[in-house]
């Protein structure tokens, strides 16, 4: 067997109670026995080989998280199998433990008021690394960051990007096989960004390590990843090489723009004004989203269409999104 | 503790037993405390509050009993016994399951699913990451008290008298550490679980008074229901009334563990169907 992970129709459902309005339906509430099944994850094959980085994409709520914590072992799937590492995460979770690492983006795992060597030091212990395996990848980490500035911190006094590297650095510790990378990259600056992604990248390469990474930012995903897994709705609806995506989201562009008059109703103007262009246009309260094929039209003369007839106040240029490639997807833009 | 060689890429990973968990507790705490002296002022401050603290609750208790020579049939040293007496056995749930009372908020945001990840056991990481060095001003006034109160009624210093108050004052901290998990456990299940941990905190100021001197509901609830009269009463009736103990005492020791261990059991049933909402 060469699949380090592997799904087959994995599938997870929740119990959850049918809430009533009002007080009166809070009390209800307290001896209702009606519970709804609601489905988080339906029906999942995924088989992923060692050394692979693959970007699980889904917008909130889709079943991203749900599948990742059967992976690691902290929920057990309803039905369906499961295997990482020969082993079924659940009813293995120590020994599985062992063999996976795991970061969440904003959330530290490290002890928050120790310097970082001690919660490496607890960490040897804890996973057991042997010290020569401890120093070689102490030694690794000196050659991709400046380790020493970070060695001797604590955790509370880092800034949210030392953490991060911190975090993903204590996740890599032990060697695992498999490492879990969720939202890595949030909130942090342009500079910073880089940084943890050619760090991941790294390490991806000298260990081998596979890495499950999600993320809401296309940036993270092009730079790192080979293949795309894209669930939605708790179905995978995407899963093949970025390659076949990567057209797509080099093309589309998001052209965003705030009108003088009243957003709603330039907004409507504009869906005919623009018809030719074959733009899809939303809006929010304060801005007009216009996303361009720039294969078929260049942004400019977009731009140039809109001034003709409405006062801007405002514009900005956007790289497309998670949520803006699953919408394309689904409008049946990308064949899997 | 056997050494099992893996066969692959030579790693080792010894079976994680009672040593294992020994060595990295005391690593933990030994870095625990070390964090919390960095934070000066607070442990400074909060070292005169628990002295304060405790210094008040003593008046109290003095001026409250020092009024009656004895209550139904207890004397005053005999009650300033099991006032030091509980004070000791509620000092392992202070220093050592403090962290369970943050546990609600951890559960309720979702943060306690990094305790999740780790390849040892979930309570012990949880319970292990926070050592409260403030219980130990009352296990020293816990101390004195019941020294004091063991002179003044005269009884004899034996090398048996003290195994048996060592026995029942384990006893009686297993009793209290089991009433504390399983509240907190509590919050794997219910939303709004702070009140019973705070229950769980106020039994153990009924746990100093004799159980004789509440009528037979609350002597029942105590002995059966919330095992209040384990956490000092029952065991110190080794000391106090050899000549009169009753069967419960001799049973508390193992009544001791079970509970502990049921408490221990509840708490990972909870931890492994918390599903991580919220993240």
């Amino acid at each position: 067997m060469n699949n380090i992970i592997e799904l087959k129709n994995v599938t997870k459902e929740f119990k959850v109670l049918n809430r009533h309005e009002g007080l009166k339906g809070c009390i209800k509430d307290l001896f209702s026995r009606d519970y709804k099944i609601v489905r988080a994850v339906d029906n999942i094959d995924l088989e992923v080989t060692q050394g692979e980085i693959i970007g699980f994409l889904g917008q909130n709520g889709a079943g991203k998280s749900t599948t990742i914590k059967m992976m690691t072992g902290v929920l057990e799937p309803s039905s369906g199998n499961l295997i990482i590492n020969n082993r079924i995460p659940y009813t293995d979770r120590t020994k599985n433990s062992q063999e996976i690492g795991v970061v969440f983006g904003q959330r530290t795992q490290l002890w928050w008021s120790l310097p970082l060597v001690e919660s490496f030091k607890l960490l040897k212990d804890i996973y057991q690394i042997s010290d020569e395996n401890y120093n070689e990848m102490l030694e690794l980490y000196g050659s991709m960051v400046d380790i020493e500035t970070l060695l001797h911190k604590p955790v509370r006094q880092m800034s949210l990007g030392q953490r991060t590297l911190s975090d993903i650095l204590a996740a890599f510790l032990h060697n695992p096989k498999v490492v879990f990378l969720d939202e890595p990259t949030i909130g942090l600056d342009v500079a910073m960004k880089s940084k943890i992604r050619e760090l991941i990248l790294e390490l991806n390469r000298k260990k081998n390590t596979t890495v499950i990474l999600t993320s809401h930012d296309m940036g993270d995903v092009d730079a790192l990843c080979q293949r795309i897994v894209i669930i939605d709705k708790g179905n995978l609806l995407y899963d093949n090489e970025i390659s076949h995506l990567k057209h797509f989201f080099g093309i589309y562009r998001t052209l965003k723009i705030r009108p003088r008059e009243n957003v709603i109703e330039v907004a409507n103007k504009l869906k005919d004004e623009l018809y030719a262009f074959e733009v899809s246009i939303t809006n929010d309260d304060t801005w007009i989203s216009i996303l361009v094929n720039e294969e078929k039209n260049r942004i400019m003369k977009v731009l140039e269409a809109v001034q003709e007839t409405h006062a801007i106040k405002d514009m900005q240029l956007k790289e497309i999104s998670t949520e803006d490639v699953i919408k394309k997807i689904y409008e049946g833009g990308v064949r899997n | 503790m056997k050494n099992v060689t893996g066969n692959e890429s030579g790693a080792a990973i010894k079976r994680r037993g009672l040593v294992f968990y020994t060595k990295i507790y005391f690593k933990i705490i030994a870095q625990d405390i070390k964090s919390k002296m960095s934070y000066r002022a607070d442990f400074i401050i909060s070292t005169i509050g628990i002295i304060a603290t405790n210094i008040a609750g003593f008046i109290a208790f003095i001026i409250m009993f020092g009024k009656f020579p004895s209550i139904n049939g207890w004397s005053y040293y005999e009650i300033l016994f099991l006032y030091g007496f509980s004070l000791i056995s509620i000092t392992p749930t202070q220093c050592l399951l403090d962290n369970n009372w943050s546990l609600r908020r951890y559960v309720y945001d979702g943060d306690f699913v990094k305790y999740c990840f780790r390849p040892i056991n979930v309570w012990f990481y949880y319970v292990s990451e926070v050592f409260d060095v403030k219980g130990l001003g009352q296990l020293v006034f816990g101390i004195g008290a019941l020294v004091y109160a063991w002179i003044k009624l005269a009884i004899p210093v034996e090398f048996l008298l003290i195994m048996k108050i060592i026995v029942a004052l384990v006893t009686a901290s297993l009793f209290m550490m089991a009433l504390q998990n399983a509240a907190a456990a509590s919050c794997f299940w219910i939303q709004n679980s702070f009140w019973l941990l705070d229950i769980s905190l106020k039994m153990k100021d009924y746990a100093k008074y004799p159980i004789t001197i509440f009528n037979d509901v609350f002597r029942f609830i105590f002995t059966f229901i919330l095992p209040v009269a384990f956490m000092a009463y029952y065991p110190s009736l080794v000391i106090l009334r050899p000549d009169n103990v009753p069967v419960l005492t001799w049973l508390s020791p193992v009544l001791g563990v079970a509970a502990f261990y049921g408490s221990y059991k509840l708490w990972m049933k909870g931890a492994s169907k918390y599903d991580g909402s919220g993240s």
